[in-house]
């Protein structure tokens, strides 16, 4: 349980605790959730690479929700703690994943030939996009565990929209 | 640290600027972050440089 009381009427244990400071949360919803609204990358890199971030955090509150939508399969989700070798995920989905691993904790060895397999299948927008995508991945993650948010499954159409709540 | 983009930025030479959308409502978030709340600017600012330094970040 947050250490902080949450905001009365919240739809959510996350939303309880961002709601302290309702303007910037519906700003943050906003922002985040342009990137799932928008569509600059494909749906299933962005969870695939929430999910691997989540494992790396060792996040439960952002693993247990799920986006029913994204494309991502149940097999993937399982073969996420050792997705270099196993054989059910894209080119591209291995190349925004190598990035999600470095991101958290080892941002100074991303290199530029990691980027450049990114730049194999997206364009310079959605490389972009994506870095942002694991950055708020990664904070979302430390936002969680920091403030004590207690984990809460949900399956939803999409993980966050600016016009939905904050799982 | 390099600090030399791996993204060509245009004229902007901002990186956020070729996502347009999330670049309006990160600085919205930034704005509203830093103009105002409930902590003072000087503990922000602290913060922020001291994460910097933690996470190496020159810029």
């Amino acid at each position: 349980m947050s250490w902080l009381h949450s905001a009365t009427d919240s739809p959510t244990p996350f939303e309880g605790v961002l709601g302290l400071r309702p303007e910037l949360l519906a700003l943050y919803r906003d922002f985040y959730g342009k990137l799932w609204d928008d569509a600059l990358v494909p749906v299933a890199l962005l969870d695939l690479c929430r999910l691997r971030i989540a494992r790396l955090h060792n996040c439960e509150a952002e693993a247990v929700v799920r986006h029913a939508a994204s494309g991502v399969s149940d097999t993937q989700i399982a073969a996420l703690d050792d997705w270099g070798a196993a054989d059910c995920f894209s080119s591209a989905a291995r190349a925004a994943l190598a990035l999600a691993d470095k991101m958290p904790w080892q941002p100074h060895a991303i290199t530029d030939e990691d980027i450049a397999a990114l730049r194999a299948h997206l364009s310079d927008p959605q490389v972009v996009a994506l870095m942002l995508a694991l950055t708020l991945f990664d904070m979302q993650c430390r936002l969680r565990l920091a403030l004590g948010i207690e984990p809460q499954p949900a399956t939803v159409s999409a993980p966050y929209s600016a016009d939905a709540i904050l799982h | 640290m390099s600090t030399t983009p791996r993204i060509t930025t245009g004229k902007s030479g901002s990186a956020l600027a070729l996502v347009p959308s999330m670049n309006d409502a990160f600085w919205r978030l930034y704005g509203e972050y830093w103009s105002r709340g409930v902590l003072d600017e000087r503990t922000k600012e602290v913060a922020r440089i001291r994460n910097a330094r933690m996470v190496n970040c020159g810029l």
